[in-house]
């Protein structure tokens, strides 16, 4: 269907000041999608307190307002601009909330404002746990069982109940970043988890939940159009098994442990899931994959644009946002050119050559005194992608990007750890569990040891172990690592991501000497594009990365 | 390919506190101006959630780390090319220019040699001096009794600091003696290697200015008036634009100050400069040649596109050139207040008070015709649930005590009931609020102050830090009560008074305000 001629004026919601959860991503995506909504001829209203954003820029829209976003505000602003529709799935959890509140309080129905894209009735039911976890049933999709407990009695009552799916995941309401929440194996530590939980909550609530403990967690990110054409963008793989939030998560895209069964199963769900839904535009789906069976289990959906669907748009150049705003004043899918290609449809599928991994940048270098641990609830302020041709080369580049004072994994505290403590480290997790794995791993430990106390999948860990064995490959090759003999070490090492200062430090030559000996040997990164279809058309995306292999496109 | 001159923009990495979306912002005005201008804009960054990294900001993207190494491949790849900007990319950016430099790539505006001095505290002061420019008095030290003789001759209270942290971290507000010498011993570590900054404790306003540099002539597109008193670290103080209370004089020498500095530093481009006022004199407490923090949110009110002006500047063309009189902008007549908003929520472990140490994650604009009313909308902006209600719990230092006063009477006046514990309300009763209702502390047994915010009694929390460690540890309990609970909590009285303000200003409701796109409150 060509798009919708009626619509002329469109309202955008920001997502307001930087918190944690809701960070650029969403000046990212808004931005995108006030400048493809321009495209069409259709003219924007924005509105977002944030005055640091792209997207309050008067170049990026016809009429911005820095206001508070507020349901008597924003309604101020709809009296005074009266626009035709308003898109409620780009600006976050709060432009979604603001937008619903805006039809529920009859604002929108006042002054004729049509929601676009992405239905009401739809974003209800993928918000709403309750009706969402019907809904699943409804279509076969497995959901772990789970009860809200707010009294001492029916936490008794449901600890006496047979057939309880244990291990029991606890997170109790409202607490300071989720603490006070863990996972009980027996009654007695349900008891005591769940009323230590429920005493921590302001609300004295507690969530109890079926424990997916040691299960792979992966996202999907789905595009669907109102003609119920689907397409997945990418899905990507937490490092991280269930238990840590996917914001605090380290990601890998496209995954790298699923079998092809596995991941068609898992994009045959998520597909299905955002047509029972109704989804108008982007969606992201979180699912839970047990690595010895089949079994999986969704654990959520946003029915909007998310951090992950910018992590994804930028991990395989598909401009999520742009296509989503589109898909919202009408368009499908076949009918939206992929503006970074230039040669390709929204509706193909991006296809990657290349790996990606994501590390998120935590504040704990900031706030000393704070709680390290990661688990539900998101604690990390920011994060950083790095593309490569290998998963180690891509890994290290995430690493050095983070600024947290290394540029490897050498971590300066790590040498002091005890084993003991680097026992805890891989069992509970930190923003310095990826350190303590490289330091198992030079202390001796074995795959399978590091993989009971994390649940890393062993292919991620055989990868680390890589990069630390090259750390002492390259200590031991010190004497030969600039000769000729030395080169194709040199040469592994680059491939591997180490850069010139680590490779200098672990042989005792200085950096200058490193990037000199490279340069005089042809050791010289070469630049890919990223392409969205793995070069199977001719592409001209202005969009690079570097890796130690192959030659440079122009 | 193109035959236009190339310039890489490094941006500024991964979101973090004191390093925000702002850096962000002006890399990406920074990369459209150079375009307009005809040349090819490239960038370097890793950040995937931000605008300088979407696939068409640029003529061309790196998705790359930004060390030395990643940038001079880049940049090797990229030869022949004009320059490097830094100065829209944060620290993350600025800390490349000196390794850039010296490995023989130019950096475009402000040199790496001009970033050093203002980072080099000796040669910074030693400027400072040359140029009859007052700083606070103050000296390193690297033992206690220097440390003493140091504070005895500029006298009490001082601020003090190591001086190998950045971002305020491990920095004090000492009153006497026996407060710094407790400092020194069990504070910090001192040594030769690693001194200790004394310097005068200024009580006073706190200034921001943003200005852009030619090498020649400097404007200054506005000046920001922090809310609250030095010693909250300006990334944490709510500011409003224009400056409500400094004199024509101070404003004329801030004027004057930044103009001869950003000669005598040969700064071109941005330079952001904070100041502390004592009565009409500014001292300069800190000066960065790079683009701030307040950048945006400056360039929104005042309609001075300030980083595409900079950017102009660092390609050559001068700010009259460019139409601009150098000086103080003219002053925009709607108000604009600036206010942090901070994410306690999610991390345990933090204390949510406000001190030299960063710790807000975002901003929020309000503007509106009158400072009141600006005031309002933008702590509507930043979560308060105005016009609050619920009860006041009030419990201070006894240093506070006496400036406390007036503010609690000003919203018992609005019909607030007034909550204090022990002396506070002993204080507050006996000068004349006999309807002060006192809280039992938590070590006085329940039902107490917890249960009156867990009960949902207290509708905003005013708690002061006490140098008392005992009265401290409960005050921590009782603010990380207020963030569970999400009751807003100040700590400084400052914000207290301007909430006061905002809420006389309009007691009842929010109804009466209007909103404007930012064209139209420019247009006055
Ligand atoms: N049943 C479970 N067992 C183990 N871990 C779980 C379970 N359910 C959720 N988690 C973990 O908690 C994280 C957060 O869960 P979920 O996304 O449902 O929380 P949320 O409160 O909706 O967070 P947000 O809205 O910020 O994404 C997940 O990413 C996953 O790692
Ligand atoms: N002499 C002084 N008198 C009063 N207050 C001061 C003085 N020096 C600094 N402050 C206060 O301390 C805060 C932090 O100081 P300063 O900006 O020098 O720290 P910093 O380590 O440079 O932090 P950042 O680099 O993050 O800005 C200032 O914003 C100001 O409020
Ligand atoms: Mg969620
Ligand atoms: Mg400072």
């Amino acid at each position: 269907m060509p798009k919708d001629l009626t619509i002329k004026k469109v309202m955008v919601i920001g997502s307001g000041p930087i918190v944690i959860g809701q960070a650029a991503e969403f000046d990212y995506a808004g931005t995108q999608a006030c400048r493809a909504l321009r495209e069409e001829g259709v003219s924007v209203v924005l509105v977002n307190s944030n005055p640091a954003t792209i997207m309050t820029d008067v170049e990026v829209a016809d009429r911005v307002y820095i206001e508070p976003l507020t349901p008597a505000f924003l309604a101020k602003v709809i009296e005074r601009e009266r626009p035709d529709g308003l898109v409620p799935t780009l600006g976050g959890q709060t432009g979604l909330n603001l937008a619903t509140e805006l039809a529920n309080r009859g604002v929108l129905d006042d002054y004729n404002v049509r929601l676009l894209g992405t239905p009401l009735s739809a974003i209800a039911r993928a918000e709403d746990r309750e009706r969402f976890r019907k809904l699943m049933r409804e279509i076969g999709e497995p959901v772990p069982e789970s009860f809200i407990i707010e009294t001492d009695a029916a936490l008794r009552d449901l600890s006496r109940q047979s057939g309880l799916p244990w291990p029991l995941i606890v997170r109790p309401a409202y607490t300071l970043g989720g603490s006070g929440g863990g996972i009980a194996h027996t009654v007695n530590e349900l008891m005591e988890i769940g009323s230590r939980g429920m005493r921590l909550s302001p609300r004295h609530q507690v969530m109890i939940e079926r424990c997916l403990v040691g299960w792979k967690e992966v996202e999907y990110e789905v595009m669907r159009d109102a003609n119920d054409t689907c397409i997945t963008i990418c899905n990507m793989e937490n490092l991280d098994p269930m238990g840590v939030h996917t914001g605090d998560s380290m990601v890998v895209a496209p995954s790298q442990t699923l079998s092809d069964k596995e991941y068609q199963m898992l994009r045959t769900s998520s597909i299905k899931i955002i047509r029972a839904l109704g989804i108008e535009g982007g969606c992201n789906v979180q699912l839970a994959l047990d690595p010895h069976s089949f079994a999986y289990n969704i654990i959520e959906v946003n029915p909007r644009l998310s951090r992950s669907s910018a992590l994804a748009s930028k991990a395989t150049g598909y401009p999520i946002a742009r296509v989503a705003a589109k898909i919202a004043i009408g368009l499908h899918l076949d009918e939206i050119e992929n503006k970074v290609t230039g040669k390709t449809l929204a509706c193909f599928e991006p296809a990657l050559d290349y790996c990606v991994v994501k590390i998120p940048r935590w504040p704990f270098d900031k706030f000393v005194s704070a709680d390290r641990r990661i688990t539900t609830q998101m604690k990390a302020t920011g994060e950083v992608m790095a593309l490569d041709r290998s998963f180690e080369s891509a890994l290290m580049k995430a690493v050095r990007s983070c600024e947290i004072g290394t540029l490897s994994l050498l971590y300066k505290k790590a040498s002091l750890w005890s084993d003991m403590e680097i026992e805890r480290l891989l069992s509970v997790a930190t923003d310095e569990r990826l350190f303590a794995i490289a330091e198992a791993f030079r202390r001796g430990l074995m795959i399978e040891e590091v993989h009971q106390l994390s649940f890393f999948d062993p292919w991620f860990l055989v990868k680390i172990r890589n990069i630390v064995r090259m750390e002492s490959r390259l200590r031991e090759g010190a004497v030969i690592v600039l000769t000729d003999e030395g080169t194709e070490l040199l040469r592994e090492a680059k491939q591997f991501g180490f850069p010139d200062r680590v490779i200098a430090d672990l042989t005792g030559k200085t950096e200058m000497a490193v990037r000199a000996r490279r340069k005089s040997t042809g050791i010289v990164p070469v630049y890919k594009m990223v392409d969205t279809c793995a070069a199977e058309f001719e592409s001209h995306t202005p969009y690079f990365y570097s890796c130690y292999d192959a030659e440079t496109e122009a | 390919m193109s035959d236009k001159k190339k310039v890489i923009v490094l941006g500024s990495g991964p979101i973090r506190i004191g390093q925000g979306i702002e850096f962000d912002y002006c890399t990406v005005h920074c990369v459209w101006a150079l375009r307009e201008a005809g040349y090819e804009a490239i960038v370097q960054n890793n950040n995937p959630e931000t605008v300088s990294t979407d696939f068409d900001t640029s003529d061309r993207l790196y998705f790359e780390p930004l060390t030395t190494e990643d940038v001079l491949n880049v940049l090797d790849r990229e030869e022949p090319y004009h320059g490097v900007i830094v100065q829209f990319g944060g620290q993350t950016a600025i800390n490349l220019a000196r390794p850039l430099s010296d490995a023989g790539v130019p950096i475009l505006g402000s040199s790496a040699d001009s970033i050093d001095l203002a980072e080099d505290r000796e040669r910074f002061e030693k400027l400072l001096r040359e140029l009859g420019i007052p700083k606070p008095e103050g000296r390193a030290v690297t033992n206690a009794e220097d440390a003493v003789t140091v504070a005895r001759e500029i006298g009490f209270p001082c601020l003090v600091r190591p001086s190998y942290v950045l971002g305020g971290r491990a920095m004090e507000i000492v009153s006497g003696e026996d407060e710094l010498r407790s400092y020194m011993r069990y504070a910090v570590d001192v040594s030769p290697k690693a001194p200790i900054l004394v310097d005068r404790y200024i009580v006073g306003k706190e200034v921001e200015v943003d200005c852009i540099s030619d090498g020649v002539d400097c404007l200054l597109p506005g000046i920001m008036e922090h809310i609250e008193r030095a010693g909250v670290h300006s990334g944490d103080s709510m500011a409003v634009y224009p400056p409500q209370s400094l004199s024509k004089v101070t404003k004329d020498k801030m004027v004057d100050y930044a103009t001869r500095l950003a000669r005598a530093m040969n700064v071109v481009g941005l330079m952001n400069i904070q100041f502390v006022c004592e009565g009409d004199e500014p001292y300069i407490i800190e000066v960065n040649p790079r683009s701030s923090r307040t950048v945006p949110y400056l360039s929104k009110i005042t309609g001075v596109p300030m980083v595409k002006v900079a950017t102009r500047c660092i390609l050559g063309q001068s700010l009259k050139e460019q139409g601009y009189t150098p000086g103080l902008y003219p002053e925009q007549k709607n108000p604009a207040v600036k206010a942090p908003v901070f994410s306690f929520q999610k991390l345990s472990g933090v204390d949510n008070t406000l001190g030299p140490e960063m710790k807000s994650t975002g901003e929020i604009l309000g503007q509106d015709s009158t400072y009141p009313r600006a005031l309002y909308k933008a702590l509507v902006a930043c979560g308060f649930d105005m016009p609050l209600t619920g009860a006041i719990l009030v419990t201070v230092a006894d240093a506070d005590k006496a400036e406390v006063l007036p503010l609690i009477e000003g919203f018992a006046a609005l019909g607030f009931p007034i909550y204090a514990t022990g002396g506070t309300a002993v204080f507050l009763q006996q000068s004349g609020m006999p309807n002060v209702q006192t809280a039992r502390k938590i070590s006085e047994g329940s039902p107490n102050l917890l249960d009156l915010i867990h009960g949902g009694t207290v509708g905003l929390l005013i708690n002061t830090i006490s140098k008392d460690k005992k009265i401290e540890r409960e005050g921590a309990q009782i603010r990380r009560a207020s963030v569970e609970r999400g009751v807003p909590c100040l700590t400084s009285l400052d914000t207290a008074r301007a909430l006061l303000l905002a809420l006389s200003s309009h007691p009842s409701t929010g109804e009466g305000f209007g909103v404007r796109t930012v064209d139209e409150y420019l247009a006055g």
